[in-house]
C-alpha cells in the first residue's frame, strides 16, 4: 500500500502533518493508527496539514480539522500554495503557512521582540528581561541567556544552550539546528515544551521531581535527561 | 508636563472602563486637569459610566476626522472640575481613528494644559489597542485574578514594549503600572483565583492595587457615576489608594483577605 499520511517533527514543535490522499475516510484510518501507537504523544498537539495531492472533496479539511479536534490534536494552519485548498483553510477557520522555510515566521514576530542585545561578539544573546507571552526569541548559531522567566505562550529558540535565571513556563528549545550536546539550565522548569535537537518532551510527561528547583536539561541515547543536582 | 496613560489588558470585561474612569476623576479630584479618551470605537462604554451619555454631540471620531473641533467634542463633567471625557462613537467603525489623527489630538491636550491624558482601550491586542497605547507615557495594565487574563496581560506587556511610539524612538520604556481588579479573596483562599502574589510574580511589574469584587461597581455604573466617588464603597477605597499610589505616596495594600463571618452572619447566611 502507499503511504497514506506521514508525520514529522519540526523543530518548532509544530507537528507536521503531510497528506497523500484526497480521501476522508482513508485518511482518518491511517491517522488512528499512528495515534494507537503513541496514544498520549498526539493530545495538545498543535498540528500544521500539508497536502501533497490536491483536495477535490471541498469539505476535506473541514472534516480532517474536526476529526483531529476530536482526536484531542490542535490543527492550526494549513502549508500550500494552493488556491482552492487555501479557500477551504479560510473556511475551516486555519492559517495558510507558506510552503518556504521557517525563516520567515521567526522575521515577523521578531516584532514583538523584548529588549535584547546584540554585540560584535557571536557570543550568547541576552535577554534583560522575561520573554512574554505571544513573545518567540531566536538566537541563531548561538546560546541564549534569559535574565528573566520564559512566561507561559513565550519561546525561546537557540542553536545553542539556554540558559534562564527565571522560571521557565513558556517553550524552549536548544540545540534547534540539530546540536546534540545543547542544553537547557533553569532556574526552574515547569515548561510547555523543552526540546533538544528536535526531541520534545511536554510538561505532563515531566517529573514534577524535575519541576521544582535549578535543573539541566541534556539529551542523552535519545531521551531528554533532566539532572537536578548540578548545584549540589 | 502632560502625562499620557493608557488603560489597557489585552482581555475585554476586566474593568479597563471601570478603572479609566475612576482613576480620571480621582485626579481631577486632586486638582489635576485630566481628559479621558474611550477609544473603543463602536461601543461606546466611558460616557455611560461617566453619565454623561446625553450630552454627546461630538465625539473622538469626529475630531480624528476633521468633523469637530477638540473643544466641541471634549464634554465637561458636572461633577467634577478639570474632568473632561471624549466619548467613542457608536456609530462609526474601528477604522475611522488614523495614527496622526490621535497624535493630532494628543498634542492638542498637551497644548491644552492637560495633566493626565487617559486613553480607554478597548480589548485585544490589534489595531485599535495599539492606537490607543501608541502614544502612552505609561500604561496601567488592568487584569482579573484568572489565567486567561493574566496571559492577555502578559502579551500586551510585550506589546508596550515593542510596539509603542516610545519603543520604536528607543526612548527610555513605557512605565508600567498593575491593578488586579475583581478581587475576591474568599475565592482566592479557596483556590478557585490566583493570588495577587501569583499575579505580580508572573507579570512582574508593580503593583499599584488590588480593586475587590464590588456590587458597588454595577450600581455606580448603573447610576452613571465612577465607583470612586461612592466613598463608603470598598472598590472607591481601593481606587482612592490607587490614584494616591500613582501620585507617588506610599500605602498598604488592602482588601487582600476575606471579612470573618461575624456570628449574625453565620446564623442569618450571606
Ligand atoms: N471591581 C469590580 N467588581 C465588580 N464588578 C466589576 C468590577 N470592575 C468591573 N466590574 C464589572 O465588569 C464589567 C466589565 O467592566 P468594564 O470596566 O466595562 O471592563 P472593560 O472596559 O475592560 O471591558 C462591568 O459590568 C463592570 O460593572
Ligand atoms: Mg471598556
Amino acid at each position: 500500500m502507499s503511504k497514506v499520511v506521514d508525520l514529522k517533527g519540526s523543530i518548532l514543535s509544530l507537528t507536521v502533518l503531510s497528506l497523500f490522499s484526497d480521501q476522508i475516510d482513508e485518511t482518518k484510518q491511517a491517522i488512528a493508527a499512528k495515534i494507537d501507537q503513541a496514544p498520549d504523544f498526539f493530545v495538545g498537539v498543535p498540528v500544521v496539514l500539508a497536502p501533497q495531492v490536491a483536495l477535490s472533496d471541498p469539505t476535506f479539511l473541514a472534516l480532517l480539522v474536526e476529526y483531529l479536534r476530536q482526536r484531542q490534536m490542535i490543527p492550526i494552519g494549513v502549508r500550500t500554495e494552493d488556491e482552492g485548498i487555501k479557500e477551504q483553510a479560510d473556511y475551516a477557520g486555519l492559517a495558510v503557512f507558506p510552503v518556504e522555510k521557517a525563516k520567515k515566521s521567526s522575521k515577523q514576530s521578531s516584532e514583538v521582540q523584548p529588549e535584547t542585545e546584540q554585540t560584535g561578539l557571536k557570543s550568547a544573546l541576552m535577554v534583560k528581561g522575561s520573554v512574554r507571552s505571544g513573545q518567540q526569541i531566536v538566537a541563531k548559531d548561538r546560546d541564549v541567556i534569559v535574565m528573566g522567566s520564559v512566561n507561559p505562550g513565550a519561546e525561546v529558540v537557540a542553536d545553542g544552550h539556554v540558559h534562564v535565571f527565571g522560571k521557565v513556563m513558556g517553550k524552549v528549545f536548544a540545540g534547534a539546528a540539530g546540536e546534540t550536546s545543547a542544553k537547557i539550565f533553569a532556574k526552574q522548569l515547569s515548561p510547555e515544551l523543552v526540546c533538544i535537537a528536535g526531541l520534545y518532551q511536554l510538561s505532563e510527561d515531566i517529573d514534577p521531581a524535575y519541576q521544582k528547583g535549578f535543573v539541566e536539561v541534556s539529551l542523552q541515547d535519545n531521551r531528554l535527561v533532566f539532572n537536578t543536582g548540578l548545584l549540589g | 508636563m502632560s502625562r499620557v496613560i493608557v488603560v489597557t489588558s489585552g482581555k475585554g470585561g476586566v474593568g479597563k472602563t471601570t478603572t479609566s474612569a475612576s482613576i480620571s476623576a480621582g485626579l481631577a479630584l486632586k486638582g489635576f486637569k485630566v481628559a479621558v479618551i474611550d477609544f473603543d470605537v463602536g461601543l461606546r462604554n466611558l460616557d455611560l459610566i461617566m453619565g454623561c451619555e446625553r450630552r454627546v454631540v461630538y465625539d473622538f471620531v469626529n475630531v480624528v476626522q476633521g468633523e469637530a473641533s477638540l473643544n466641541q467634542a471634549l464634554i465637561r463633567d458636572k461633577r467634577i472640575k478639570n474632568l473632561y471625557i471624549l466619548a467613542a462613537s457608536q456609530t462609526r467603525d474601528k477604522d475611522a481613528l488614523t495614527q496622526e489623527g490621535v497624535e493630532k489630538v494628543i498634542e492638542d491636550l498637551k497644548a491644552d494644559g492637560f495633566d493626565f491624558i487617559i486613553c480607554d482601550s478597548p480589548a485585544g491586542i490589534e489595531k485599535g489597542a495599539q492606537l490607543a497605547l501608541y502614544f502612552a507615557d505609561e500604561a496601567i495594565v488592568v487584569t482579573n485574578p484568572e489565567v486567561s487574563s493574566v496571559r492577555d496581560s502578559d502579551r500586551i506587556l510585550g506589546i508596550l514594549q515593542a510596539k509603542s511610539k516610545r519603543a520604536e524612538s528607543g526612548d527610555e520604556g513605557i512605565v508600567e503600572h498593575l491593578v488586579l481588579t475583581r478581587y475576591n479573596p474568599s475565592r482566592v483562599e479557596s483556590g478557585e483565583m490566583l493570588s495577587v502574589e501569583d499575579v505580580v510574580d508572573l507579570l512582574n511589574i508593580p503593583l499599584l492595587g488590588v480593586i475587590p469584587e464590588s456590587e458597588q461597581v454595577l450600581n455606580a455604573s448603573n447610576a452613571g457615576e465612577p465607583v470612586i466617588l461612592d466613598t463608603e464603597a470598598d472598590a472607591a477605597q481601593a481606587y482612592t489608594d490607587v490614584v494616591d499610589r500613582f501620585l507617588g505616596e506610599e500605602k498598604a495594600h488592602r482588601f487582600l483577605t476575606a471579612e470573618k463571618k461575624g456570628l449574625f452572619k453565620k446564623l442569618f447566611g450571606k
